[in-house]
């Protein structure tokens, strides 16, 4: 067929247009910036000055923003762990050939389209309450005495154990769909072959399911980077050491939170490109580790 | 139906018992922020909320409609996404298809942008936006739709780029012949036929908008602006003062409800739109 | 060519129309305002001393922008618009109120410096003088037109002169400071408590001294109920006290900056005092709770003090359904302290943007909404210390206009802790695990915050 040259210029020009403007401009300046002195935001680049790797040494000397990173890391790693684990158990189970698969998958899924605000305040006020709280109530069924969820130690558990059962639904949905595409008649030759549930889980369903993993994987990665609702919700009033993750330091050090007097625009900027640098490191690990993963069947 | 299978289905119990107690407790979740939204303060807070001692507090709903402002929250919701969903298209689908079309000068590192562009962490972008939005004066309601349909962009257009490239060529060639020009050969002929994957992305982006919360806190700076999310957790902070949990709850129900019921009426099109979305991402 | 014209055209229009329906609120103004401008406006006739109104309506075609730091459902944001619909009626004057919400504190500083268009904002006065000071008009002249200083706290108008002075590092004074901030809801801090609790409990004065306090709380304990309602978002705020008792502000802040608490005999007897008063079981089961779940104990009879600001009053009876009888007193004095006398007094104040065009209007309308009828209206609707002091303070707040009146040595909020923006967050936590007594020794706990260092 002809090629239209206007026809393609005109096509493409607002797509390209959106990628400058929102995505290649701020991502330079954005970089640009975190090598500058920088108070305000809005300061024009005339008043910048350059401060080298005076921002990065800044962030990595702030005991808030490494314990902030800590955290993150935990909720990567520990939360990741759970959030994959227990969504596969759920995809493994509702393909099983379960009835009412249909109710099952949508009423996993639910929790996703519930605000996490709402989500947030009934774990809260319900779940982790000490006096009444629904986990309270029935640790003090088997006689045990109260637990103080939303103490200094465990509060962090306790938010991230809410953040994974409202994600577990969305990878499952992912894991479900790839499940699907896998062929029945492996299995159905498997159980002829007399390989049990787990055998096949472990050796059809889990190889196959490598390249559906690694999206997982990435998008986790790309989640768990720019946590912050469940943080706000979980310390109301002020920032605190034991929820505190990287998009909330960034959001304090650069928009001022609550008795913050010093904005930094070049210490926020400086925590975005490290954020930026984990997430391609992320991806370039996991595109090793799952190399060759898109096995043909 | 199936026809019920003793053997099979004790065998699956194991299955069934996973499913079932995580199930339970998201009922039992629902049923508590229910009853807390029909509770005075007192009993959600004295742990009395499934008792409903004092009668049930319809009232919380008038209070969290009219005075909260959810019917605001929930109107610039819709609009946030309605808008966005509907101006993304408009820019991502030309450039989805010619990309998918014609190799051109160009075309090929346009495409790797694209899907550089879809794993750019928001916090690399809102510093500089927030800069040039106020340089340029623009701001509340038009600010953010701009920013929603900018930021789904790359996204949609390498998901339909994908749909576009399994139609068959014979299509625009007759097409061609019958004298039908490039830009209405796309509007008339080829956006119809990759409508079911229109439609599946547009769900997942109006999903993806509903639910975003960062970039709104920061760019609706007022009331009259705020979607549920960033609403909804204003509420939650005056009710230091005010104290009306009952009403918090009720506006949750309020935001929830209509979600929920079209939830269940297009879960099989949501979920398809997720999934579809999500390993195509 | 024409068809690929017509679909761009096409497209154009559909753009259009969605930016049509998207801009409800009025274009943003592209003419940058000029951020040095102190001329006061010329386009508003001068105000009348006596009150008495001009002929004519005397802000006719005056329009001004407020943004508000309340919702518009909560009782201070009804008053306000009772404030501004009863002002415009009066002088023709047009305000809009902007809602921000308590979120207002984290968009002021970007949009004052980028020269926002609005004239009247409201925040917490100490961020108004501290923070904001460079982009708020100066409003001493005005004030002393309208005799504002006779019925407002000189502890207010004193502390935001003293906080906007510049001064060179030896303190020699390089910019006066200036009244740019107009109190609005001011709080008094210190112990609230449930008056009906002490009488159950026999405590029959207020307690003064340390040695009291814990003697009451025993009583209490004696009684069944919990002594001290404690939530972990307040542990700062309460062991702030005990520590400006021992040490007074100056001495915090020094600390807050170069660390050394260990060293500190004030230090760790502040420490060891609340180790005591963990050991001693005078707080509620569960403090320090989630915010607001043991303050609401209160509210349900089972705990009878708390260290806070008054708006806590309002909250417990708001969240529990109650009109607790609620008492105030200082917090205690200790043995050997440095600064016995001193209570925290702060206040939610209005501002005027230094670039406004109308400033003189801008000004009467905050005195009205912060004199006379309407303040009233806000104090008792909101339950909350009338700005104006010839005004009466609602029920549970009685006693405190006298308070701020006769109030010479103020307590900032934690000042003293923010000394370091890096070490706020990990401070505020270990002062949480004080709470939760994971430390046996004040010893120790001031070595886990020289540990941060």
């Amino acid at each position: 067929m002809k090629k239209n040259k206007s026809m393609i210029f005109w096509f493409c020009l607002p797509a390209l247009l959106s990628l400058l403007i929102m995505f290649v401009y701020p991502v330079c300046r954005t970089v640009a910036m975190s090598f500058f002195q920088v108070e305000s935001l809005t300061a024009s680049t005339a008043d910048w000055s350059f401060y080298g790797l005076n921002n990065y040494l800044k962030i990595f000397k702030s005991q808030s923003f490494l314990t902030s990173m800590q955290n993150m890391l935990m909720i990567w790693v520990v939360g990741g762990v759970f959030t994959l684990a227990l969504a596969m158990l759920m995809a493994v189970v509702v393909t099983s050939g379960i009835r009412g698969k249909k109710f099952f998958r949508a009423a996993i899924y639910m929790p996703n389209i519930i605000s996490a605000v709402a989500l947030a305040t009934m774990w809260i006020q319900y779940i982790f309450q000490y006096d009444h709280g629904l986990l309270n109530e029935i640790v003090m069924l088997f006689g045990g005495d109260k637990i103080k969820w939303l103490g200094s130690d465990i509060k962090f558990w306790a938010m991230t154990a809410s953040f994974i059962f409202g994600s577990v639904g969305y990878y499952m949905l992912i894991y479900i769909s790839g499940i699907e595409g896998i062929p029945q008649d492996l299995f159905e030759a498997a159980t002829i072959d007399g390989a049990s549930k787990g055998k096949q889980f472990f050796s059809i369903t889990l190889p196959l399911l490598k390249g559906v993993i690694k999206t997982s994987v990435t998008f986790w990665s790309i989640n768990t980077t720019t946590f912050f609702l469940w943080t706000k919700m979980f310390s109301p009033i002020d920032t605190e050491q034991s929820t505190i993750v990287p998009v909330v330091y960034l959001y304090d050090t650069v928009f001022g939170g609550k008795g913050v007097i010093n904005r930094d625009a070049g210490a926020g900027a400086a925590v975005g490109v490290v954020l930026t640098l984990i997430i391609i490191a992320v991806y370039v690990v996991t595109e090793r580790l799952f190399r060759g993963s898109d096995l043909e069947y | 139906m199936k026809k019920f299978n003793w053997k099979k289905e004790v065998r699956l119990l194991p299955g069934y018992l996973i499913v079932g107690i995580w199930v339970l407790f998201t009922a039992v979740m629902l049923f508590w922020i229910l009853g807390a939204s029909l509770s005075t303060s007192r009993e959600i807070f004295s742990g009395e909320v499934l008792k409903f001692a004092s009668g049930f507090h319809f009232e919380n709903y008038v209070t969290a409609w009219q005075v909260q402002n959810v019917s605001v929250f929930f109107g610039n919701s819709l609009l946030y996404s309605v808008v966005s969903c509907v101006g993304v298209l408009a820019i991502a689908a030309p450039a989805a298809y010619v990309l998918s079309r014609w190799q051109f000068r160009g075309g090929t590192a346009l495409r790797i942008g694209l899907v550089i562009a879809m794993s750019v962490p928001v916090v690399m972008i809102i510093m500089p936006i927030y800069a040039l939005a106020t340089q340029w004066g623009i701001k509340g309601r038009l600010l953010l739709v701009i920013l929603y349909i900018l930021m789904r962009v790359p996204y949609t257009t390498i998901y339909l780029l994908d749909f576009f490239s399994t139609l068959s060529r014979t299509y625009e060639e007759a097409a061609y012949l019958d004298g039908c020009s490039g830009p209405n050969t796309f509007l008339r002929i080829m956006l119809p036929l990759v409508q079911p994957a229109v439609i599946t992305v547009t769900i997942f982006n109006f999903m993806s908008v509903w639910n975003e919360f960062f970039m709104a806190l920061i760019f609706t700076t007022s009331e009259a602006t705020y979607p549920v999310g960033v609403g909804l957790l204003n509420i939650i902070n005056s009710m230091k003062y005010t104290g009306n949990y009952g009403g918090m709850f009720a506006a949750v129900i309020i935001v929830f409800l209509p979600t929920f019921l079209l939830y269940i009426f297009m879960s099989e099109k949501i979920i398809a739109g997720v999934t579809g979305g999500g390993v195509k991402g | 060519m024409k068809k690929i014209l017509s679909v761009l055209l096409a497209a154009v229009m559909v753009m259009a129309m969605l930016a049509g329906c998207t801009s409800n609120n009025p274009p943003a103004n592209s003419t940058a305002p000029s951020t040095n401008s102190t001329a006061p406006s010329t386009n508003s006739t001068a105000p009348d001393d006596q009150g008495n109104e001009p002929a004519g309506k005397q802000y006719e075609g005056v329009n001004l922008t407020m943004w508000s730091m309340w919702n518009s459902d909560e009782p201070q944001g009804k008053v306000i618009q009772e404030a501004v619909a009863a002002f415009e009626e009066k002088t023709g004057a047009k305000i809009t109120v902007e809602w921000k919400g308590r979120s207002v504190n984290e968009i002021l500083s970007a949009s004052l410096e980028s020269g926002e268009k609005f004239d009247i904002f409201e925040d917490d006065y100490q961020r108004i003088a501290n923070i904001y000071k460079d982009y708020t008009y100066d409003l001493t002249d005005m004030a002393k037109a309208a005799g504002y200083a006779d019925h407002s706290y000189a502890c207010f108008n004193d502390t935001v002169v003293e906080w906007t002075t510049e001064r060179d590092e030896n303190g020699n004074v390089t910019k006066e400071g200036f009244l740019n901030s107009i109190a609005e809801q001011p709080q008094v801090g210190g112990i609230f408590y449930d008056k009906d609790a002490f009488t159950k409990a026999g405590v029959t004065a207020e307690p003064k001294t340390w040695t009291e306090f814990l003697d009451v709380c025993q009583k209490l304990k004696d009684a069944g109920i919990a002594p001290i309602a404690q939530d972990s978002a307040y542990a700062d705020f309460a062991f702030y006290h005990q520590l400006v008792r021992h040490l007074g502000e100056d001495k915090i802040t020094e600390l807050d900056t170069n660390g050394g608490w260990a060293n500190d005999a004030g230090a760790v007897a502040a420490a060891q005092e609340i180790i005591d008063l963990v050991n001693a079981g005078y707080f509620a089961d569960g403090a320090p709770d989630e915010y607001p779940s043991s303050q609401n104990k209160i509210g349900f009879g089972q705990a009878a003090m708390i260290v806070c600001a008054n708006y806590v009053t309002a909250e417990v009876n708001g969240a529990t359904g109650t009109e607790i009888n609620w008492g105030l007193f200082n917090y205690p004095a200790v043995d050997g302290g440095v600064d016995n006398g001193s209570a925290y007094i702060g206040t939610n104040s209005l501002a005027i943007t230094s670039y406004t065009e109308n400033a003189q209007a801008a000004f009467d309308f905050i005195m009205f909404l912060t004199s006379g009828e309407m303040d009233q209206k806000m104090a008792d609707t909101a339950a909350q210390i009338p700005a104006d002091s010839r005004n009466t303070a609602p029920a549970n707040l009685t006693g405190t206009i006298e308070t701020l009146l006769s109030a010479d040595s103020p307590m900032t909020w934690c000042n003293g802790f923010n000394a370091r923006d890096d070490l706020k967050t990990s401070i505020k936590s270990t002062i949480v695990e004080l709470f939760e007594g994971k430390f046996t020794t004040g010893e120790d706990f001031c070595k886990a915050l020289d540990a941060l260092y």
